[in-house]
């Protein structure tokens, strides 16, 4: 988090609400994106065809696959982790048309291995509505030996690659679904600041 | 803002509506390179007052020795594409803008649909050169009035094989948005240039069917339009003018001699947007870029196309 200015690479993450005009309905979520599937069950269901896929995670706080699939058991399959949920949804992309709306819940990772998918079915990031569950977790990009620390939940963690202390910034890219991670004691060696748990 | 100076070197009468110039530099050079769906202003000088046109370009990308634009003769309007038909021959020196690209292909398209309505082909011509370049999925949808208004299908045809569908309005030939649109495989981009009306129609329709806005892409250029004179003070430049009501409110800046912003002169760009300090009466918007909210806030006006209904308007220039 930077104060005073904006960052407009951060993305920001709104709650799941249905599209009303589409032509069919995908709901992807991985562990706790649960919670945003089940709120997205408490409204008005589509007229249209609805498709969900479900990744199962370990370190979830309830059994969110169990409730989707007594409430929704024809539309929404579960999976046993994301790599599985995501295999499923690539395999049915060719049979979706233009007007299907994309929902993807769950953490930020997650969230842009999604995006990344469905980029390369010509599905752009700003067609897809997407909702940040469980937690604050940032992938981190090394700018300097260009390695991903991921699950990163303090502003300084320690690149897996090099081991330099890095500051987390909010400069954040598409492509990658990373922050940009940069040397925090660059000019004064051994000069880091208090390092605090900021993404729980 | 610069110019390049252009002589007309061919003049071909495409339809009874329709004629296609030719414009190669004054010096002999190759002209600016530009993509497909780019246009560019043409300047001319008529009774000694400069009007502003925007044209697309429709020639192809690869080649610039030369620049072509089409004009449609508009009979109701303010005399410029009238002055096109009837003044301007082979020889003409007039000066253009450089070209400029509101109308571009998305480099993020798995697939393209253009939808043409009668002169709205133009921006086409110049992309389906791109497309057949990159390789790139296409199709295009071009409707016109009857057989004789079918300006350039033979190119259209060599140019695009298959790949175009024609739709003649006098034979019942409709197009038919919802069947169109509600089949197309994800990463399909749809791009409309016509009259109103189609833009409309076609957009309302992509919408209904849920597509994207970013999926979504029209060139509507607006002709300024004549209405009641009025008054209006540049806040900034300390000047007081009077805007004739068959001239744009842009145009009578300029005569002034202010040298203000501008891009398009259609209402789509948003370059010359001005600030509204005061308005004593009602702004007449005409252009298709400020929101609903701004235009009903009265704050801003575009005077490439828009007007106002009022004794004194003051502006921030």
């Amino acid at each position: 988090m930077e104060r005073q200015y904006w960052i407009r690479s951060k993305p920001v993450y709104t709650s799941l609400l249905w599209h009303e005009k589409a032509t069919g309905h995908v709901v992807i979520a991985e562990g706790d994106g649960g919670m945003a599937v089940l709120k997205l069950l408490q409204q008005k269901y589509p007229t249209q065809i609805v498709r969900g896929f479900f990744a199962k995670s370990p370190d979830t706080l309830k059994n969110y696959a169990d409730i989707i699939t007594s409430l929704v058991p024809d539309e929404f399959t579960v999976f046993a982790n994301a790599d599985e949920a995501l295999k499923a949804l690539k395999n049915s992309l060719p049979d979706c048309y233009m007007g299907t709306r994309f929902y993807v819940a769950g953490s930020e990772a997650f969230i842009w291995q999604v995006t990344k998918e469905l980029y390369k079915f010509g599905v752009q990031s700003d067609d897809i509505d997407k909702e940040l569950c469980g937690t604050l977790a940032r992938t981190v990009y090394c700018v300097h030996c260009k390695t991903m620390t991921k699950n990163a939940h303090y502003n300084i963690v320690t690149c897996e690659g090099c081991q330099r202390k890095l500051f987390v910034r909010d400069h954040f890219s598409r492509r990658l679904g990373a922050y940009m991670g940069l040397m925090v004691d660059a000019e004064q060696p051994g000069d880091i600041p208090p390092i605090i748990e900021v993404y729980p | 803002m610069s110019h390049l100076n252009v002589k007309v070197a061919a003049i071909e009468q495409v339809t009874e509506h329709v004629k296609h110039f030719t414009l190669v530099s004054e010096n002999g050079e190759k002209l600016p390179a530009f993509s497909g769906g780019s246009h560019v202003v043409l300047a001319l000088n008529i009774k000694g007052r400069i009007h502003r046109n925007p044209y697309s370009l429709m020639s192809s990308p690869l080649h610039t020795e030369s620049y072509g634009v089409s004009v449609r003769k508009q009979e109701m309007s303010r005399g410029g594409s009238v002055y096109m038909h009837e003044q301007i021959e082979v020889g003409s020196r007039f000066q253009i803008t450089y070209p400029v690209n509101l109308f571009s292909l998305s480099k993020l398209s798995h697939k393209n649909i253009l939808i043409a309505g009668g002169i709205g082909i133009t921006p086409f011509m110049s992309q389906i050169v791109d497309l057949n370049r990159l390789q790139t999925d296409y199709e295009l949808h071009y409707a016109y009035r009857s057989p004789e208004h079918a300006a350039f299908r033979e190119e259209i045809e060599e140019m695009c094989g298959d790949r175009s569908h024609f739709y003649v309005a006098s034979d019942g030939q409709m197009m038919d948005f919802y069947a169109l649109l509600s089949k197309q495989p994800l990463g399909t981009h749809v791009y409309v240039c016509g009259p109103e009306p189609m833009v409309n129609a076609m957009i309302a329709a992509a919408r209904e069917l849920g597509w994207p806005e970013k999926h979504i892409h029209n060139e509507q250029f607006t002709a300024p339009q004549i209405g009641d004179s009025f008054k209006v003070k540049l806040a900034i430049s300390n000047i007081e003018l009077e805007v004739p009501s068959e001239m744009s409110m842009l145009e009578a800046i300029e005569e002034a001699g202010v040298d203000a912003p501008f891009l398009c002169r259609g209402g789509a760009c948003g370059r010359c947007e001005l600030e509204v300090v005061s308005c004593d009466g009602s702004i007449i918007h005409h252009d298709n870029y400020l929101t609903d909210a701004e235009k009903n806030s009265g704050k801003k006006i575009m005077p490439c196309v828009s007007r106002a209904k009022c004794q004194n308007i003051v502006v921030n220039l």
